[in-house]
This record gives structure tokens, sequence and C-alpha cells, in this order.
């Protein structure tokens, strides 16, 4: 019996499916940039995308809040003129893996509580997203299963598992649909696809153990217990306030508002641009007091941002196991090794 | 009240700084259009011995005629800009005070080098008193039309105190030390939007050292990646020796 709910695509159409859906709207897939290191970009054909992949230097989080944004221009040489911007065009996004699609529910809970931040919200509906399953793990540095961001929930339109010679795809939203009722490619899935769609995620979760030696139900606790903890003073002196982890990091979502203005002082732009609580001007104050002075004082700001104080306000965690900021740190700050070692001062 | 008089003047420096005002394209009609520039060597034959609002000083101090001169342009001027690495933070000129000065003087001219008095090296601002600084080997002509605006305004302008990785990242560029290459750019201060990296060069450190560095993180981080520390010292020194002396002036 047909599925409504899935369809599939033969891997051999899967070059003309992304050709015809780059003729239809911008489309951005991970590319490799060589070195073990991918980033999404724009595309027009199925060669250029990399399917297995690890995760992109950068988050798909750049196109929903782009590193600049413009927020306002004004001109005052005609009177006071200001007008708010919002700079966004359609697209889709193809090839999301579940820890990215889980990164953008965690911003859209962000940027959804009042007061709402328009630029993003409107951004948002504007681009669909169409997953893409991992099989086996990118490499040592994830912990997508602790976070339960193996696996897909929802958050995208249309969700891709390879299965071999074909893809299964969920489809989950009436724009996923209409992107297989234009594209063409697809056919409806039967029973047998379905079966071994079960069977494959079987054979996943036996793949996908939680990589650390706790429950994530215990982990708000553990956090509780471990401000004073030692594991922040060797942070400490490793961390060289670089800000990789957090520019990298799906869920950081922390930005600058700035001003530039024509050289006549007439007219100009507001703008922002990311920010990282790791730099050590973030937490400068007027009078020169900076409040989060320390290094072992930032990082540790950093990992109760991820573990502890987004489950009060939101009733997640904001790590999603991708691990990028474990593989982008030059110190060898790694986030599996942190919590190894809060676990293990906590059994002490 | 008439546009704010600007001068150019040149110290020890190849005088690169000032020849990227040349590569402004269209802004340089803009700020033709605000500021009345009295005197820049590289593009007129004015002087101007008079009062300034602005002087923009390219180069580094190395002997004592500098000393005398800077401190003459420092005395009428209103507003004075350190520009380029060479006066804001020393620069390449800075590699003299690795040496004995004496056997460097008789290096570069000779038996007869007692007749070239020099000093060590210093940035301007190891001189005289610097409003504002615009660092980069060259200069990053968006940061000079920032520091411009705000030195017309009367505003502050604040180097960014963070690392050139953030501006790099923001770039999405591969990392230099996943290709297996020593950069600078983890110790360096940012504000150059990541120039070099992003047409495939490693950070040199012409923008200077941030003010709070883990050194211990970083002997740490290069013997991981099994890159020599005398060889990154020497290419941080390559423009920041005269880091020293803003150290020995803090006594330490």
């Amino acid at each position: 019996m047909p599925d409504n709910q899935y369809a599939i695509l033969k891997k051999e159409e899967l070059n003309s499916f992304i050709s015809t859906l780059s003729k239809l709207n911008k489309l951005a897939a991970p590319v490799s940039r060589g070195y073990n290191n991918y980033s999404f970009e724009e595309v027009n054909s199925g060669d250029e995308i990399a399917l297995k992949y690890i995760p992109t230097i950068l988050p798909p989080k750049k196109y929903f809040m782009p590193v600049h944004e413009t927020l306002l221009e004004y001109d005052i040489s005609k009177g006071l003129n200001a007008d708010a911007v919002t700079e966004s065009e359609e697209m889709i996004l193809f090839g999301v893996h579940t820890c990215d699609i889980a990164g953008i529910q965690c911003l859209n809970m962000v940027f959804s509580e009042h007061p709402e931040d328009h630029n993003y919200l409107i951004r948002r509906q504007n681009i669909k997203i169409i997953g893409l399953e991992c099989n086996e793990y990118c490499d040592e540095f994830a912990n997508c299963r602790l976070m339960d961001t193996h696996l897909p929930d929802c958050g995208y339109d249309l969700f891709f598992t390879d299965l071999g010679d074909y893809f299964i795809v969920h489809i989950n939203t009436r724009a996923g649909e209409e992107i297989i009722e234009n594209a063409g490619f697809f056919k409806s899935a039967q029973t047998r696809h379905l079966n071994e769609l079960a069977s494959f995620r079987e054979k996943k979760r036996a793949l996908f153990k939680i990589e650390l030696p706790i429950e994530s139900k215990f982990i708000p606790d553990l956090f509780d217990r471990s401000f004073e903890s030692k594991v922040w003073d060797d942070l400490d002196e490793r961390c060289l306030a670089c800000g990789n982890c957090t520019t990298v990091c799906p869920t950081c979502y922390c930005f600058d508002i700035k001003d530039e203005i024509n050289l006549f002082l007439t007219a100009g732009k507001r703008y922002r641009v990311w920010d990282s609580c790791q730099l050590d001007p973030f937490a400068k104050v007027a009078g020169g007091k900076n409040f989060r002075k320390a290094r072992k004082e930032r990082q540790r700001h950093r990992y109760y941002r991820k573990f502890r104080y987004s489950v009060d306000r939101f009733s997640r965690f904001f790590c999603t196991g991708c691990g990028r900021c474990s593989r982008t740190c030059m110190a060898g700050i790694r986030l599996k090794e942190t919590l190894k070692s809060l676990i293990e001062t906590w059994i002490k | 009240m008439g546009k704010p008089k600007v001068a150019f003047f040149d110290f020890a420096c190849c005088e690169g700084c000032q020849l990227q005002v040349t590569n402004m394209g269209e802004t340089l009609l803009d700020v033709l259009n605000i500021v009345d520039v009295v005197e820049f060597r590289e593009v007129m034959s004015e002087k101007w011995k008079g009062e300034l609002d602005i002087a923009i000083i390219e180069g580094s101090i190395t002997d004592e005629h500098a000393v005398e001169r800077i401190k003459e342009i420092r005395e009428r001027s209103r507003i004075l800009i350190a520009y380029g690495s060479c006066a804001a933070i020393g620069g390449v000129n800075g590699m003299k005070n690795n040496f004995d000065l004496d056997d460097i003087r008789e290096y570069v001219y000779g038996s007869q080098y007692h007749f070239f008095p020099t000093e060590k090296t210093k940035a301007v601002h190891q001189v005289v008193k610097v409003d504002y600084s615009v660092t980069g080997c060259p200069v990053y002509i968006p940061e000079f039309v920032e520091v411009l605006k705000a030195a017309l305004q009367g505003i502050p302008y604040y180097v960014p105190d963070y690392a050139v990785c953030v501006e790099c990242k923001h770039n999405e560029n591969v990392c230099m030390f996943d290709k297996g290459v020593g950069c600078l750019g983890p110790v360096t201060r940012a504000g150059c939007d990541s120039w070099c990296v992003n047409n495939g060069n490693i950070c040199y450190g012409c923008r200077g050292i941030v003010s709070d560095p883990n050194e211990k993180g970083a002997h740490d981080v290069l013997s991981k990646y099994n890159i020599a520390l005398d060889l990154i010292l020497n290419k941080i020194n390559m423009y920041n020796k005269c880091r020293e002396v803003d150290q020995n002036a803090q006594g330490r």
C-alpha cells in the first residue's frame, strides 16, 4: 500500500532533482572545502554536493541569522528618515543533518520569545529545510545520542534517508509536498520501503550509543554541583579565547549592534554582527569593569548556557551534539572530555 | 568654520600605508570633500608649518631627529593618528631591537657607522601621546575610514581586542592549522576582516597581539601541532618586537 507521508527517490535521479530544484529556488548544500572541511554553499548540480560530510565549518544558522545583518537604514539629510530593514530571500537548504535541524529549533525558540525578532522569523519562514540522515557517526567528537538529536524528529520540510540504491523521503510539511510535486522524479513509498526504513533505524539505534556515562536527565544536576569544579581551572590554562567554539556553535546567537555612518554624517545603517561570550570585551561594561574577565569564567559560562540555563528557560539542552566546538578548538578543549571530567569529579 | 586641516607625515617606513590612501577609490573623493589635506609628501609638494587638526603619522621612531620631529608635530596637532603597523606598534623596524645598536649600525653603514646615530625602534605612542591608531601592514582602508570618522566626530574608536580567528570564522575560511600551517590569527588583534587568510595567506600578526594572550595555552597548541616555538616567536617579533618597550614601561 502506498504511503502519502513518504516518497522515494532513486539515487540515479538525485542529480536531476538537485538541478531542477536549483532552477526553481536558490539552493544551498554541503560542499567539500578540502582538509576534511565542509561548508554550506549555493549549488546548481548534485555533483557539487558532499552527501557524506562531517558538520560544516559554520552551521546553517548563517542563513537564519547572517554574520552581518542590517536592521535599520537612516538618512537625515532631508528630515529624519529611518527604515527598518529585513533582508530575506526564499531558499532551500539541502542535506541538513539532524543535529543542525535541532540547532535551528533552538534558535526558533530564542527568537520567538517576546519581543519577537522579526528579522529572524521572516527569514525562517523563507527557508525550506531538506534534512539528510547520518547513517553512521560523523567522527569521534559527536555526542548526538546523548543529546537525543541523532534521529529525525521534526523541524524540516523533507527528510532524506539513504537506503542503498534509493532515498526514502519523509514529507513533513505542505511546503515539502510542493517541492516533491514541482520537481517530479519521486514515487510513492511502498510497504517494502517502509519496512526497510524500520530495519535501518533499528540498526542505527544499536550503532548510536550514549557517548558518556550519564543519562541526559542527570546533566542539570551535574552542572548544579560543578560550578566550583577544578575542571574549569584546567580550561583556563588551555583556552586561547579565540571564540571559535561559540562562532561555530549552532545554538549560539549572541550579537552586537553597531552603527555605520557615512563621512558626511548624514546617512548610515545599523547592523548586527555575531558576538561571543569567549571574547575579552564581551562582558566589559562602562568604567572598564569586566564581569567575566577570566577565561575559565567565560568557558564555564559557555557550558552552562548549553547544559543548564537553557533547561530552565527553554526546557531543553542547547547542545545538539554536533561536535563542532571540539573539532574547531586549537587548544584541544573537547566537550565530551570536559563533561567526562565533570562526571568523574562528581562521582568522587 | 573651514574644513579640518589634515597632514600626512612619514618616519621610518616604506610609505606603503600612505599609498593605500590613493587606493581608496571613490571614498577618497568623499574624504577630500570633508578635510583639507595641507601636507602629503607622496602626492603634493606643498608644506604646512602651522597648526593642524589631524596629523597622520606613518613610520616608527628610530633616531633622535625623529624624536624631535614627532614632538614638534605633536605640539601643533589637535589630534594625532598613528597610521600603519610601524607607527602603531613599531612594526618590522622593531626587528632592529633584536641586535646590539652598534653591531646593527656597522652592519648597515659600514666602518663609518658612528656618523649615523640611531636609537632603539619605538612606536609613536612610545614617544608622544597618540589619540587613534590604525594598525596593519598595510592599513585596512575600511578601518582607516572608520577611524577618520571617529576622529572627526571626536568619539573613541575601539580596536577589537580579540583574535583574528573571530573574523576568519565569520568568513568561514578553512583553518590554517587544519592545513598544517602555523598562523598568528589566534593571538593577533582582529579588525582586518581576516584579510590575509581570506586570500590564502597566513596571519603575520601585523595588527599587534591581543591585550591578554594566553601564552602558556599558545605554547601547548604549538607543541600539539608540532610547530617550533622559536619559529613562531620570530614570526611574532617580525611585527611585534616593540611590545617589549611597553612591557618594560609597565615594569614587566
